[in-house]
């Protein structure tokens, strides 16, 4: 087992060192560059030669890249052309943002996607299992952008029971220390920030838990129904125990393994949908600043900022796998 | 309708290297290929949820194909409200009504089919062909081959599916072919771990030692019997990976990274601009937006439906 | 399991019912704080420093300058200085201060502190003489007292002196009709010498390639001497100020006032239309329909001050010829384009510089759309029917002058098609080449561009598109008549023959044809209906000192 983590481990740096010659390389292909994007209709072609030999982008490619890479071991990822302040620094405001959006969504589809399932495998063949299933292949079947412009569209300009933008209403104030807004709210024992801060999370995570909900039902079926029929369970009916007990001891706590690392392989399907989730909802979060440093051509931001989430998307795919290895010896022999 | 165990092709392609589909692979590939694919056609055309899917993607498809046929207008003709450039709310002669230039909705709606269609296909064709060579090398030939092809596999994936595709389109810049490129190149990774899976399985099957214990050439072994045992999963995969491209490629055009030429019909395009008549014009936003859930559904209803009728599991429980 | 099932089914009830009682009631009662959106953060809040409009919507409440433009309009006014006169040609400019103003910290502004900020940017050396920090002083005084950086002119300021508490002297190295004007815009706004001295606001430096200040002033402690005053910025959520209860002039009716980013129209307009915020900038001209059409909310429009232009190159091909520019001129359909795609929005432009300013005449040569002619002009040229050019337009971008790019342009080419011409559509994306292409000259023989004044002087227009540099670069051209023209009307101190020059400037430019101007928009704001009293400048600011929201 140890091996196991320490090889995958070992992986990750060639992984990283590809992926920042990749990410490196993909910014100076984009075409144009930052000083045109900054200046717009006033740039003159002496402001803006003169903006990109401070960017450095007449040294040789090669220089670049090491200077880059020793300052990103430093911990200094630039600072960004639109904003002008460290790219550190936003990241520190717009990764909190992203991950709260991810989280709620992430326990919307788990708290309502697993008893659905459930539900769904213990009436299995009656309409409700047969609704069940058509309702989770339409969820994953509609652009998470649409649901999105939908819900908002339902919820806050008809029936105006939602906010439509943001993480907080600006009227309302109370301190940040942790750049979780919720989390924040708790600490500072506001209450009525607490509730305008739910209202602004709960349309967008839906949004964007609706695909990742419709994944876990199905799973959750598929998996109890599989559970449901093995031996030890027909056991378990056999010795007299309750249905409920059956339910929670057995069947649950087996079908909860394949769950789970289904739960942990969202990762990746949360990030897309966070950029186009925060962009209807304007979600201060990675997804609106990186795709807004690509219109801008804002370089420090891309590398820093692109950089930084395949790097946690690559640790969360690790630490699913070793989770899942650690559960099903099988896997580590491969 | 019927179980799969643990819908592996399912997480397949949500993360693509869960080893479970490399496991349950090895227990699929038992048995002979031949017999597979009837009792597969029959019981899918058993399968109620299959049948409107292929419905559905049969609608799409001859609507893209017949596109000129089906379509009142044309998309690009302006003003055919008494030449008013504006939109206008459905009515019979325009069951979809106008869009802000005054062009007839259902027929763009119609064309658009043919944009989805011509880039889902052309996206999966490229990720499938590079994605099954890639993986067949790593597969096959193993070792050095296979540990540097994955590696640069887990790069690529290490970057989430559409984050890579906008990646690809801001630096090669917008436009059809740059979509097409840059869904294909998401796709590749999948299908090479895939097919890799695959192979990986069906190498240490007793059917093949068998073969190659009497004599059998590699290339035949490779040809004659791990192709085909692998490729059930790799024709599962591809219907659910169209569906995966077309929704992805709504997602380019959304963020105004689609074809630039905004008389387009493509369905992802005409969903940014319409968002700000919601109040007053839903129809715009709602009908292109129906259009690609309609036709992404049927691909997965199909996609869904093949992999329960190829999975041997369920054989004689039909 | 069905125990779960009801729990959940009673939870999500409960959840309903609370949210409808709680989002219901909002936006009825009257209030002292107003929720503004524009387009994004300020970059920060030293205006000095800084160039773009989001910054400066900010720092105009919270700074003034010695005159400013009578909100609404372009009639310069007196501000922090009560009156002046210029002697020496121009060359020597005295002003007289208003008395008891003081900033917000409590620093009286007087005499000394106003030379105070003269001096300082005159004296800025190192980062501050890059571009992406000083844009505007560079534009309007050239140089500093040492210049650093090559190609900076040498300075138009020499020195600020005060006599007496009240007055001070401004003398200038040579005459310039800009000087003046430009004291309205917000870059050249009056700052407590005491809090820049305090918060460091002279250490800045360059981080890759772009101007960042150092110290806490600009970001924590701006201080003027205007009617809000800073109190706090949240960075991607809200910067607010609050009243300045010591103002010398009418108090602010309001009490807060938020200005937050939201980065989309479409997001400011949903934003709106649930009463999230009171009032919002740069609305789409698409969307006003669905302002007006909603009964609690209405458009405020600014005043037109930009003009939309057809580019035409005549660096090689047939735009060389006079006869082939006036036949562009005859065959675009302006009025067309400005009647179907500003949404009521838009007047044809006649001229480079919009009607509210001076130097507009209404004695320029008008082309109204005539195929016909534009044909015998085509073929009486040397570039016969159909004669062949490129027409670049931007794509993913709506600028205040031009809402709508490809549209224009579809009808453009239309109506060109129609007059002898064969057009060959190219597009990019605004950001990054379009731009840069079209500064270059090498987005074909026509091209859609535009600009917004900064200042009420027509040589931000004028001065700006056909300086001897530009004209060669981006149109392609050299007339020495304009050029000397334009650097006599910009240089002539006294006031009324400025206005006469710049007329037969306009004569002289559609007599020529560099290119062809074809709309003057009017920006929109979308605001609540109960929100009265605020202002829409034609330069871009907004005005919030009389507003009130209920």
């Amino acid at each position: 087992m140890l091996r196991f983590a320490v090889r995958r481990l070992l992986l990750l740096v060639p992984i990283l060192l590809g992926l920042s010659i990749l990410v490196f390389v993909w910014i100076r292909a984009l075409p144009g560059g930052p000083a045109q994007a900054l200046l717009g209709e006033r740039a003159t072609p002496e402001t803006v030669a003169q903006i990109e030999r401070q960017y450095g982008l007449d040294e040789p490619v090669h220089v670049q890249y090491w200077k880059y890479i020793q300052r990103t071991a430093e911990f200094d990822l630039g600072t960004s052309v639109t904003s002008r302040r460290p790219v550190k620094d936003e990241l520190a405001e717009r990764f909190p943002a992203t991950i709260e959006l991810s989280l709620a969504a992430m326990i919307f589809s788990v708290v309502f996607g697993i008893p659905l399932g459930f539900i769904a495998a213990k009436r299995y063949g009656t309409w409700l299992d047969h609704t069940s299933l058509v309702a989770s292949l339409i969820g994953i079947s509609i652009p998470i952008f649409f649901l999105a412009i939908l819900l908002k569209y339902v919820f806050a300009v008809k029936l105006g029971l939602l906010p439509t933008v943001g993480r907080a209403s600006v009227l309302i104030d109370f301190s940040h220390p942790t750049k979780f807004y919720v989390l924040d709210a708790i600490l500072a024992g506001n209450l009525e920030a607490l509730w305008d801060v739910l209202k602004h999370l709960i349309l967008p995570a839906v949004a964007l838990g609706s695909i990742p909900l419709a994944i876990i039902a199905r799973i959750t079926r598929a998996a109890v129904l599989d559970v449901q029929n093995e031996d030890y369970v027909r056991v378990a009916r056999a010795k007299g125990l309750a249905p409920r007990e059956v339910d929670t001891r057995h069947i649950l706590r087996n079908a909860l393994l394949p769950i789970m690392t289904i739960i942990g392989l969202q990762t990746g399907l949360l990030l897309s949908g966070a950029v186009l989730t925060e962009t209807v909802f304007a979600w201060p979060g990675m997804g609106t600043w990186l795709v807004g440093a690509i219109r801008a051509r804002d370089f420090p931001v891309l590398q820093g900022g692109i950089l930084f989430v395949a790097l946690v998307f690559v640790l969360v795919n690790l630490v699913v796998d070793l989770a899942y290895a650690l559960v099903n010896p099988r896997i580590r022999v491969s | 309708m019927h179980v799969s165990c643990v819908d592996s092709a399912f997480a397949a392609r949500e993360g693509g290297h869960i080893s479970v589909a490399q496991v349950e692979a090895r227990e699929v590939q038992l048995e002979a290929p031949s017999g597979l694919w009837n009792e597969a056609w029959r019981r899918l055309r058993r399968n109620p949820a299959a049948i409107v899917g292929f419905v559905l993607v049969s609608i799409f498809v001859v609507t893209a194909v017949f596109a000129p046929l089906v379509a009142p207008y044309g998309p690009l003709e302006q003003g055919l409200e008494g030449g008013r450039l504006d939109f206008a709310s459905p009515s019979w002669s325009h069951p979809f009504g106008l869009d802000p230039l005054g062009r007839d909705l259902f027929s763009r709606v119609v064309y658009g089919a043919r944009y989805s269609l011509l880039i889902g296909v052309v996206s999966v064709a490229i990720g499938l062909s590079i994605g099954m060579v890639i993986g067949a090398v790593a597969g096959y030939l193993g070792r050095w081959f296979d540990s540097v092809l994955m590696r640069l596999m887990d790069i690529m994936l290490a970057i989430p599916g559409l984050l890579l595709a906008i990646g690809i389109v801001a630096a090669l810049g917008p436009g059809l072919i740059q979509i097409m490129a840059a869904v294909g190149a998401t796709q590749i990774p999948i299908f090479a771990r895939l097919l890799r899976g695959s192979i990986l399985a069906t190498r240490e099957t007793d059917y093949v030692l068998a073969a190659r214990a009497v004599g059998v050439k590699g290339r035949r072994v490779l040809a004659s019997h791990i192709l085909p045992n692998s490729l059930s999963p790799v024709i599962v995969q591809g219907t659910l990976a169209l569906a995966t491209a077309i929704i992805d490629v709504a997602g380019l055009g959304f963020l105004g990274l689609g074809p630039q030429d905004p008389s387009t019909p493509e369905w992802g395009t005409m969903l940014t601009d319409t968002t700000r008549y919601l109040q007053t014009a839903p129809f715009l936003a709602l009908i292109p937006g129906a259009a690609i859930v309609v036709s992404v559904l049927g691909f997965n209803l199909i996609g869904d439906g093949l992999r329960e009728a190829l999975d041997p599991k369920f054989r004689g429980r039909a | 399991m069905r125990r779960i099932a009801v729990k959940f089914g009673l939870v999500a009830a409960a959840c309903a019912v609370v949210a409808v009682t709680v989002g219901l009631g909002g936006g009825s009662k009257a209030t002292t704080t107003m929720v503004f959106a524009g387009a994004s953060d300020p970059t920060y809040l030293d205006p000095s420093l800084a160039s773009d409009g989001e910054t400066f919507r900010v720092t105009e409440q919270i700074y003034e300058g010695l005159v400013y433009l009578k909100p609404g309009t372009t009639k310069v006014r007196p501000r922090l200085a009560l009156r002046w006169k210029s002697a020496n040609r121009g060359k020597l400019w005295t002003f007289w201060l208003r008395r008891g103003v003081k900033f917000h910290d409590g620093t009286p502004f007087n005499a000394a502190a106003a030379c105070a900020n003269f001096n300082r940017w005159y004296n800025w050396t190192g980062p501050f003489q890059d571009p992406s920090a000083t844009f505007y002083y560079q534009a309007i005084y050239g140089g500093f007292r040492h210049n650093e950086v090559s190609g900076l002119g040498p300075p138009l300021f020499r020195s600020c002196g005060t006599r007496g508490a009240y007055r001070i002297v401004i003398r200038l190295t040579r005459a310039s009709g800009t000087f003046f004007p430009s004291l309205v815009i917000a870059p050249f706004a009056m700052q407590s010498p005491t809090a820049m001295r305090r918060y460091q606001a002279d250490e800045g430096q360059l981080q890759n390639g772009t101007f960042r200040p150092i110290g806490s002033y600009a970001f924590e402690h701006p201080t003027g001497t205007g009617p809000f005053k800073f109190k706090s910025w949240t960075l991607g959520q809200k910067v607010e100020l609050e009243r300045n209860d010591a103002y010398w002039g009418t108090k602010a009716k309001l009490k807060r006032l938020i200005i937050r980013p939201i980065t989309t129209s479409t997001g400011r307009l949903q934003a709106l239309q649930n009463h999230e915020i009171n009032a919002y900038d740069l609305a789409a001209p698409q969307d006003i329909p669905a302002i007006t059409g909603n009964s609690s909310l209405k458009v405020i429009r600014r005043p037109a001050f930009n003009v939309a232009y057809v580019t035409i190159h005549q660096g090689s091909g047939p735009m060389r010829e006079l006869k082939v520019r006036q036949a562009v001129a005859y065959g675009l359909n302006r009025a067309q384009v400005v009647r179907q795609f500003y949404y009521g929005t838009g007047k044809v432009a006649n001229e480079f510089i919009p009607p509210s300013l001076y130097g507009w005449t209404d004695k320029v040569k008008k082309y109204s759309y005539n195929p016909t002619r534009a044909r015998q002009l085509l073929n009486s040229s040397s570039c016969h029917v159909p004669c062949h050019i490129d027409f670049w337009y931007p794509t993913a971008i709506s600028r205040p002058y031009m809402p709508d790019p490809p549209r224009n342009f579809e009808a453009f080419q239309a109506s060109l098609n129609a007059s002898g011409f064969d057009v060959t559509p190219h597009s990019a994306p605004w950001r990054p080449t379009y731009v840069a292409k079209v500064n270059e000259g090498t987005a074909g023989d026509l091209n859609l561009i535009g600009w917004t004044g900064d200042y009420g002087d027509p040589d931000n227009f004028v001065g700006t598109f056909f300086n001897a540099r530009t004209a060669g670069a981006q149109f392609g051209f050299q007339n020495p008549k304009i050029f000397n023209l334009l650097e006599r009307a910009k240089n002539e101190p006294v006031f009324t023959k400025r206005v006469v020059l710049y007329q037969k400037l306009n004569i002289l430019l559609m007599n020529y044809l560099p290119a062809v101007p074809y709309a003057h928009a009017t920006p929109a704001l979308g605001a609540e209906r109960r929100v009265h009293n605020l202002i829409a400048t034609p330069v871009g600011g907004v005005w919030f000192q009389f507003a009130t929201v209920g």
